[in-house]
């Protein structure tokens, strides 16, 4: 079934960077999509535009048939809270438990009365507790956020976007500030929620091998536009210079 | 719904068009602080350094003809010197032409203003070596110090006793401005504003009353409360209560402007309304900043209420006044030993709080 139709969408910032232009995407329930490209190609933009932390200049998206380009007020959060996303730099709460920046994922679905004086009911606790065990991390919910290593941080992070129980993934780098040992790690726990839940995953990398391990579609951005669509094992040296760069040369991550 | 599938933004054009507004706004500012600086230094090189120093005239002729005369010129030479964009204006907003002529007019006015302004500065001031040196002078001093060393130890109860009430109306002005003062700031912090009209102009107009309201000195709010009602310390409290809460929401919002931009993108992004944002991702941020300000304003507030206390409200700084006023250096050699004392505890007692929190 159709999850993501997104056709001839536009983004120009305030400033007149023209960051995408004309994407036309379809992705369907369970995929575990990439988007490949240099930095500044537009696949932050990309994700930010389907989860609406941007508003698209033109175009349109739709989510399960619905019209998403231009939601306003509680139809927006009621969309933002079925997709997940999770960033590079984690952005968990710093000085806060593990399992309350876990419980954080849930706001949007409780009463904010509840959530001002933290007033949460055992389901939610248990829930925090087995979104944590799904990333293998539930023995830190007392600890604070900062006093856990990047890896973990980025589970936790996970863990909370599991936390909304989301129809779609999204992941804007994930690994990109972590060891390539903790990386592949990482991308084992989107794997493992992609297959064992069949949540959507579009996930932005930088690393080809990663690529390949994981996804079932890539697609690859340039300067705003898709230049690559297809299977990830299709991706060969004159592909790989297209979307890099001439100089570029690939790096294995293990 | 907007369906167009020709786009028609041009992004070269967009940037080219807002340079283009951006150049001629900036001309225009340039126009009018170039009159100004031209104006500015006809005034005071005619007034205060020709007049008052050179002809050493010691009531200045005033008459607005000829302030509007100099007002006409500075117009005239101000707007036709901006155009030329070789101005000094012009250099400050960036428009100003790149060569030669430009150079030189920017240093040498900047040069010329500097000096006029130190020069007239110096004569305002009456700068006088002379009555530093006085013997009278320095007799005067000599007492007051000497007083200073052989305090009155007599009224050491009684100043002891104002010294804490001052302690305590700067600790209660300070406790009763945390609630305003947090509720003001989320209110005039931009980033949490910015979003719809309706909010940014409350943003806009608390901004403006604050600026107001901290921009009147706290004695000159003590004298105004003393006024309304009566000289005492609470007419010292509440000056210093309006004062605190318009500086530390500006503090307060500035922290929260400045805060980690990544976990409130993350929280909103899992759906939490406006409010929930600002408890769960903003507030935890901010937390340990507001604590360390209001710790910081509780010193601060102690001196100033010793300032207040000068003109009638209350506390260490009345007793102070009127043992001044009955010429009994000893009394106030004890009180400003005492006020030196506290003053020296207090800033110690509140960087050590404000260490221990980091
Ligand atoms: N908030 C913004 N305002 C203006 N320009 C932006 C903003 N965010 C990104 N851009 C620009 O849009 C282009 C695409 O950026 P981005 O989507 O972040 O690329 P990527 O994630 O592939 O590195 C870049 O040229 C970038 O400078
Ligand atoms: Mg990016």
């Amino acid at each position: 079934m159709m999850l993501l139709e997104i056709k001839n969408l536009h983004k120009i910032y305030d400033n007149g960077t023209h960051a995408l232009k004309g994407i036309s995407l379809h992705v369907n329930e369970g995929e575990f999509l990439v988007v490949i490209g240099l930095s500044g190609s537009g696949k932050s933009t990309l994700l930010r535009c389907i989860n609406r932390l941007i508003e698209p200049t033109s175009g349109s998206i739709k989510f399960f048939d619905k019209e998403i380009t231009h939601v306003k007020g509680e139809e927006l959060r009621k969309l933002k809270s079925q997709i997940g996303m999770v960033f590079q730099q984690f952005n968990l709460i710093k000085r806060r438990s593990v399992l309350s920046n876990v419980i954080n994922g849930k706001l949007g679905k409780l009463s904010t009365f509840d959530t001002l004086i933290e007033r949460y009911s055992d389901e939610v606790y248990k829930e925090a507790y087995s979104c944590l065990d799904i990333v293998g991390i539930s023995d830190k919910a007392k600890i604070r956020a900062d006093s856990l290593s990047g890896g973990q941080q980025q589970r936790v992070a996970i863990a909370r976007s599991l936390m909304q129980n989301p129809k779609l993934l999204l992941a804007d780098e994930p690994v990109a500030s972590l060891d390539p040992a903790t990386s592949n790690s990482i991308m084992q726990y989107f794997e493992k929620v992609n297959k064992e839940f069949g949540t959507t995953v579009i996930c932005n990398l930088h690393f080809l091998s990663l690529v390949r391990r994981y996804a079932t579609r890539v697609i690859a951005l340039k300067a705003g536009e898709i230049i690559y669509e297809g299977l990830p094992s299709a991706i060969d040296e004159s592909w790989f210079k297209t979307i890099y760069g001439e100089e570029a040369e690939e790096v294995e991550i293990r | 719904m907007i369906q167009n599938n020709e786009i028609n933004l041009i992004p070269q054009k967009i940037i080219a068009d807002k340079k283009k507004i951006e150049d001629k706004f900036n001309l225009a500012k340039a126009i009018f602080l170039d009159i100004f600086f031209v104006f500015y230094s006809i005034i005071v090189v005619q007034r205060a350094i020709y007049l008052k120093f050179i002809l050493d005239k010691s009531d200045l002729p005033f008459s607005w003809h000829q302030i509007f005369t100099v007002f006409l010129v500075s117009i005239f030479i101000g707007t036709f010197w901006a155009l030329s964009k070789t101005s000094l204006s012009c250099k400050l907003f960036g428009i100003a032409n790149d060569n030669k002529t430009t150079k030189w007019t920017v240093e040498i006015f900047a040069w010329f203003l500097f000096n006029i302004t130190f020069i007239a500065g110096w004569i305002v001031t009456k700068i006088s070596i002379v009555s530093i040196f006085s013997s009278e002078g320095i007799h005067g001093a000599e007492r007051l110090f000497g007083a200073m060393f052989h305090p009155q130890m007599g009224i050491f109860d009684d100043s002891l006793f104002a010294m804490i009430e001052t302690i305590y109306i700067a600790l209660i002005a300070t406790l009763i401005s945390i609630p305003p003062t947090l509720i003001l700031s989320f209110f005039t912090a931009r980033n949490l504003m910015k979003d719809n009209k309706i909010s940014f102009a409350v943003y806009y107009i608390l901004r403006i009353i604050l600026n107001f309201v901290r921009s009147i000195e706290p004695l000159i709010w003590a004298i105004i409360f003393s006024v309304w009602v009566g000289i005492g310390p609470f007419a010292g409290m509440i000056a210093l209560l309006v004062h605190t809460i318009a500086s530390n929401a500006k503090l307060y919002s500035e922290a929260i402007e400045g805060i980690e931009q990544g976990p409130v993108e993350a929280i909103s992004a899992t759906g939490a309304n406006k409010i929930q944002v600002v408890w769960h991702a903003v507030v935890p941020q901010i937390v340990l900043p507001f604590l360390s300000f209001t710790i910081y304003r509780w010193d601060i507030n102690v001196r100033m209420a010793t300032i207040i206390g000068l003109v009638g409200g209350g506390g260490i700084g009345t007793m102070l006044m009127q043992y001044q006023g009955l010429a009994k250096w000893r009394e106030v050699g004890l009180i400003i030993l005492m006020i030196a004392f506290v003053v020296w505890i207090m800033d110690y007692i509140s960087a050590k709080i404000r260490e221990a929190i980091y």
